[in-house]
């Protein structure tokens, strides 16, 4: 019988000693949640190759998942507006902790960790108002809740950490959802999205906003490159809108520069980007449209090079020499050279994000 | 003639395979369908070279916008490629883009109509069958002017060229593509299941978009009826339109579905119906109670299209409706 002091000690000495790794759970490269042919939920994790390196189940349609940098532990986040998200054990499958969010919460969709993996941030909605919010959990405490700050916006949907800080970038989609089975929107006429730099402490260091006539233009997803270059892929909320720009390209202090493919091209995205990332070597940005089933691919400093086609695509993530795509067919394809060929055909259908994990 | 191998192929097809022919809405709907588009945008486009009379124009011009009637369902493949489909059919168009930019370029007499390649740089909004319906029927526009007549010609030869790329194309690789869904090394359709998905997937977008956009558009609310947004209604083609549609796509379930649609057929028999009683081209009516009510009636009858397929068509090919492509986030 040791004293309080001792037993706590041995405690944290247990969450730190396993140290399993990534290598653990079968060492995928990607994350990416999907509906199994008998209609149930599954998150797997995906090697270089796209095969399937564990699976594990979900209670209900997933959207995006964060991976730990160092641990085989993924947090899966519910469809937003979710009220669930699982931190699950990849190497064994286990369901390690539920997030319970307090009340008036809603979870939206993505999340990041801290670079240590000490911190959990997660992108959220305050219900009722659609005021956005990151929480901030403590993975070294059972992902105990610790705090949340403003996401400086309406409706955040994915955040990323900043290579080599612990800052993050919020990409405030601007749109007031109604929590309902619909997901209305309720505020499309005033809505203003923008990309936000906030500190760990939640602190604003620098807002991004577009030009007045691109303010139904959502700005939902983000890509980072190691060098802090921030693409990030927009959803035009505004119907009579012909080709409006989907991809935005960042830098800290500089203005964002909008790219499209030529006119014609560019409808095809239908104004939606599903996903987007950069290519292994960094040089090349891919958004996904599953409306218009296209992949279109860009020049990392915004020039239009090509549109790709595979029916009902949607996730995606760099790949050496390329990216890796995910569709609702359960393909999984490479895209090398200007080419998209299939790699696997999986029986079940992918959903929207292709996560890629910490290497 | 579907019905003659339905007994047959319900025979078979109970243990599983799918009771749908590739080959058959490849042969007898896809590419006679895209040859007639090219041949009808040629004659069109011949016939501008001739004079812009607007009488003849309009005449070949109608033909080509049947002909389009019968494929613009299809949303795949190459007439994709590049965003064609868009030029081809620039519509709705909810700012009007279309004769604000063709006024443009009458007002500046801009020399890009002399140059085929350089035609292909203006806006899809002036290019295509609804650019030619203003410039045709629109009193904004006079045919007969020289340069308003140059226009013409350039756009009816651009639409052709579009027309001839599409269907060489199809004739030309994309048919077997799509016939050979599933077989080893095809890289478009990992499976006969997916050659499936997209057609059925193009049925029923193509039954949401004539009942939605073809007459949700002009029905608008019944406190604010909207007329003036009813597709292609200068030329008074915007029932025609609706029929030919629910026709084109009643003939890709006919092609490509070998067991018995009892519903399926029922709905689309009741379509028909409710466009052939309806008297009212252009959907004027839609401002009048009583007339509205009929619009109203073949908007819910291809809407009960819709119900009929997803409940026959998709089990009977093994499919649904896209998991990611009707669904935001």
């Amino acid at each position: 019988m040791g004293s309080r002091r001792q037993f706590i000690a041995s405690l944290l000495a247990a969450s730190a000693l396993p140290t399993l790794s990534w290598a653990d759970a079968g060492n995928p490269r990607y994350l990416a949640a999907a509906r199994e042919p008998g209609g149930g939920y599954a998150l797997f994790g995906l090697s270089v190759a796209g095969r399937d390196t564990f699976r594990v189940p979900l209670p209900a349609r997933g959207h995006a998942a964060a991976g730990h940098p160092h641990q085989p532990l993924a947090v899966a986040f519910a469809r937003r507006p979710g009220t669930y998200a699982l931190v699950i054990d990849c190497a064994d499958g286990r369901v390690l902790h539920q997030l319970d969010l307090p009340e008036g919460r809603r979870f939206n969709g993505h999340g990041a960790f801290s670079a240590a993996g000490d911190v959990l941030y997660t992108s959220e909605i305050v219900a009722g108002s659609g005021r956005g919010l990151i929480g901030q959990w403590d993975t070294t405490r059972g992902f105990r809740r610790i705090g949340e700050f403003a996401s400086h916006g309406i409706g955040p949907h994915e955040i990323a950490r900043l290579p080599g800080s612990e800052d993050l970038v919020v990409a405030n989609g601007g749109i007031h959802t109604a929590l309902n089975d619909e997901r209305s929107k309720l505020n499309l006429d005033t809505m203003q999205p923008n990309l936000s730099y906030v500190s760990a402490g939640g602190r604003l260091l620098e807002q991004v906003t577009l030009a007045a006539d691109l303010h139904r233009n959502s700005i939902r997803h983000l890509a980072l490159r190691a060098d802090g270059l921030v693409a990030f892929a927009m959803q035009s909320e505004d119907p009579a809108a012909l080709a409006p720009p989907l991809l935005g390209l960042h830098r800290r202090g500089a203005p964002p520069v909008l790219a499209t493919a030529p006119e014609a091209q560019q409808t095809r995205m239908k104004g939606y980007a599903g996903s987007i990332a950069f290519s292994g070597d960094g040089a090349h940005i891919a958004l996904t449209s599953p409306h218009g089933s296209v992949v279109c691919v860009f020049e990392a400093a915004g020039q239009f090079v090509g549109m790709l086609n595979r029916a009902d695509v949607s996730g995606v993530g760099p790949a050496t020499g390329g990216f890796l795509t995910t569709d609702g067919l359960g393909g999984l394809c490479r895209i090398k050279g200007g080419a998209l060929s299939p790699l696997v055909a999986a029986p079940r259908a992918w959903d929207n994000h292709l996560v890629t994990l910490p290497t | 003639m579907r019905h003659l191998f339905a007994t047959l192929f319900a025979l078979t097809s109970a243990a599983g395979p799918v009771a749908a022919d590739l080959d058959r809405v490849v042969d007898a709907h896809i590419l006679p369908g895209y040859a007639a588009f090219a041949d009808t945008t040629a004659t069109l486009a011949r016939a501008a070279a001739d004079g812009c009379d607007p009488d003849p124009l309009r005449a070949e011009w109608n033909a080509a916008f049947d002909a389009w009637m019968a494929v613009s369902h299809l949303r795949f493949g190459p007439v994709e490629e590049q965003g064609r489909s868009v030029i081809i059919a620039f519509w709705p168009d909810d700012k009007g883009m279309t004769p604000r930019s063709l006024a443009r370029l009458v007002a500046d007499r801009d020399p890009v109509v002399g140059d085929p390649e350089e035609f292909k740089e203006v806006s899809v909004a002036a290019r295509g069958l609804f650019a030619l319906e203003f410039l045709l029927y629109d009193p904004q526009f006079q045919p007969q002017d020289p340069y308003t007549c140059d226009l013409i010609r350039m756009a009816t030869r651009d639409l052709a060229e579009i027309a001839a790329v599409v269907s060489e194309d199809w004739h030309g690789g994309f048919a077997d593509t799509l016939r050979g869904a599933g077989a080893p090394g095809n890289a478009v359709y990992l499976s006969e299941n997916e050659g499936l998905q997209v057609l059925f997937t193009n049925l029923v977008a193509g039954l949401e978009f004539t009942a939605n956009e073809r007459l949700g558009r002009p029905l608008g609310s019944f406190d604010r009826p909207r007329p003036n947004r009813a597709e292609a209604r200068r030329s008074a083609r915007s029932l025609r339109n609706v029929t030919l549609s629910v026709q084109a796509l009643q003939q890709l379930v006919d092609t490509l579905v070998d067991v018995p649609l009892p519903e399926t057929d029922a709905a689309f028999d009741g379509a028909a119906w409710a466009a052939a009683a309806l008297d009212d081209p252009s959907f004027a009516g839609v401002s009048d109670p009583g007339d509205r009510l009929k619009v109203e009636i073949l908007q819910q009858s291809i809407k009960a299209i819709e119900v009929a397929v997803l409940a026959e068509v998709g089990p009977a090919l093994g499919v649904s409706k896209g998991f990611n492509a009707g669904d935001g986030d």
